[in-house]
């Protein structure tokens, strides 16, 4: 069922809240074992939660937004009293012992919380292998991957487990596994929602973001999540609008970019898409308009040096005398120190070392300061196109869901997943995918619209169109 | 940009982390093909971009000396022995 689905069955008296819960985790005992998207189902708490929903609604009292709808929590989401582990055997044990502001603002919306996703180990990784739990696999082909680093989350969407899922995305970990998986995924503009109670990958690019079955359940989502919180200063102070209500009948008066070059190279099947929807906004009204963003091309490189450096700082307070495993036998503090880091993953230590090595005396200048400045090049190359158009399109990932295990021997073309998504990252903007066809082998294509910050509506009510032509 | 393996194992101590020689092997090689895809970035003309500094002063709290001798007093009593200019706090590991 869709969260309108949901709220109309709940509100005309047709389905109990907690009818709705059991259906779901009666669903997630059916798949999720195939799937392995969902590392604990917090049963007893959503019926809890979902019975308190049917006796504010017996009381006559009014519901939430959101009320009775179940929702999947990615494993870097803090919900006090549940375990919060990143999929990394360095916080096994790690319970929160607060809860994260998105998930306060979804019980106060009268949600559901009724599981923890899988994903890759500290949101590090475009396949959902990395995690310590194991793979997801991809619900459409369950040979392939799902996409990440919220794989989980975009797995229990699209197989019907859950409505609404929460993810986090740092270069496109939300919505390259919508992509992956034929769902809509948003990354709102930075600062759109608050990250109090998530644990950090790269502050300046980290973003809560969400995956739903369409686009005004993503819409309707974002509604109750967005908006300014006094624990996070770098949320934005801003009024959030009403996103379901600013679709508009029809594209007339829209500016659809169309970066110049985007398309070279790409994959035919996922490019003729692409075209394909830039026909589809046309015939509703959309003016097409080719543009220019010279420096986009260096957005992946940047990012896997910014966010390297970046992760090394964050990841430095897993030392076993702060934060994650201990080891609390060895002989001295840097013996402490490197015993108490062992079980970070492959994939986590190798961007650690990126980071400390981008930031050496030595690399800081050539690496780090160099990939700053040329960021700021990509957001300069934005600012000038968003004043020429409303959104831009592009493909969410130069390819489709690949085999799981394809691609670990050549690690670069794994961060080459990244390659569109990243520069929202980058650039701080806000970008959705939605499904847009099938290639040959029946596996979804996304494609992405990216807006300027704090303009969420104009990229919902694009993709809502491109939704509707379909 | 070079990457050498004594690269990766300098990298790996200033993490705190122990990286064994096949690691700093497996490293070496995959750092080596992503450093030559951010050479790409010297190219750029960044001559015109000048970064700013975030006020650190706006987000984090300053220090605010003791000035109060009676809760300084509380302080080292708390910590009695001493050893050249420090004080000796309980073993943490």
């Amino acid at each position: 069922m869709t969260i309108d689905q949901i709220i109309t069955a709940i509100s005309s008296g047709e389905k109990t809240a907690e009818q709705i819960t059991r259906e779901c985790l009666q669903k997630i005992a059916e798949v999720n074992p195939s799937l392995n998207a969902l590392v604990e189902v917090f049963e007893q708490d959503a019926l809890a939660q979902a019975k308190a929903v049917d006796a504010k609604k017996a009381r006559g009292e009014k519901l939430g937004p959101l009320a009775g709808v179940p929702v999947a929590i990615k494993d870097n989401i803090l919900y006090k009293g549940h375990k919060a582990t990143c999929c990394s055997k360095m916080l096994e044990n790690y319970t929160a012992s607060y809860t994260s502001t998105v998930v306060e603002k979804l019980i106060a919306a009268d949600a559901v919380i009724i599981a923890r996703a899988n994903m890759d180990e500290f949101a590090m990784g475009s396949s959902n292998q990395t995690s310590v739990y194991g793979p997801v696999k991809n619900p459409v082909d369950t040979t392939r991957v799902p996409g990440g680093s919220s794989g989980g989350s975009a797995a229990a969407v699209a197989a019907g487990m859950v409505p609404l899922a929460l993810g986090t995305d740092t270069g496109g970990s939300v919505r390259q596994p919508a992509g992956f998986c034929g769902i809509v995924g948003i990354k709102p503009g930075y600062g759109r929602i608050s990250r109090y109670g998530v644990i950090a990958f790269a502050s300046s690019a980290d973003q809560v973001g969400i995956l739903a079955g369409n686009v005004k359940d993503a819409a309707l989502a974002l509604e109750v999540l967005a908006g300014k919180d006094v624990h996070d200063s770098t949320s934005l102070e801003a009024p959030v609008p009403q996103y379901t209500q600013q679709f508009t009948s029809d594209l007339k008066g829209i500016k659809v970019g169309l970066p110049k070059g985007f398309l070279d190279g790409l994959n035919e099947e996922i490019k003729t898409q692409v075209e394909k929807a830039a026909t589809n906004l046309k015939t509703r009204g959309a003016e097409l308009v080719e543009v220019d963003v010279p420096h986009a091309k260096y957005a992946a490189p940047c990012y896997y040096i910014i966010t390297s450096a970046e992760a090394s700082s964050n990841l430095a307070r897993y030392d076993g005398i702060r934060y994650g495993y201990s080891d609390r036998g060895a002989a001295d503090l840097n013996t402490s120190y490197e015993s108490s880091r062992a079980p970070f993953g492959v994939e986590v230590k190798k961007r650690i070392i990126i980071g400390s090595y981008a930031l050496t005396a030595e690399r800081y200048e050539a690496c780090f300061l160099k990939a700053m400045k040329v960021r700021e090049k990509i957001r300069e190359d934005f600012k000038k196109v968003f004043e020429q158009v409303d959104v831009l399109l592009t493909p969410t990932s130069p390819t489709t869901a690949f085999k799981l295990g394809q691609q670990d021997k050549n690690p670069l073309s794994l961060y080459l997943a990244d390659l569109y998504t990243c520069q929202g990252n980058i650039g701080g903007l806000a970008g959705i995918s939605v499904p847009f066809g099938k290639d040959k082998q029946g596996l979804p294509i996304g494609v992405q619209f990216y807006g300027p910050i704090l303009k969420e509506e104009k990229i919902l009510n694009a993709a809502h169109h491109l939704e509707q032509s379909i | 940009m070079e990457i050498t393996k004594k690269d990766v194992a300098l990298a790996g101590k200033l993490s705190k982390m122990r990286v064994s020689d096949a690691e700093v092997s497996l490293y070496e090689e995959q750092l080596k093909a992503l450093f030559q895809w951010v050479d790409e970035l010297a190219g750029v003309d960044t001559e015109d971009v000048h970064l700013t500094n975030v006020n650190l002063s706006a987000h984090i709290r300053p220090d605010i000396p003791c000035t109060d001798p009676a809760l300084a007093q509380t302080l080292r009593d708390a910590f009695p022995e001493q050893e050249e200019s420090c004080a000796k706090v309980k073993k943490v590991l």
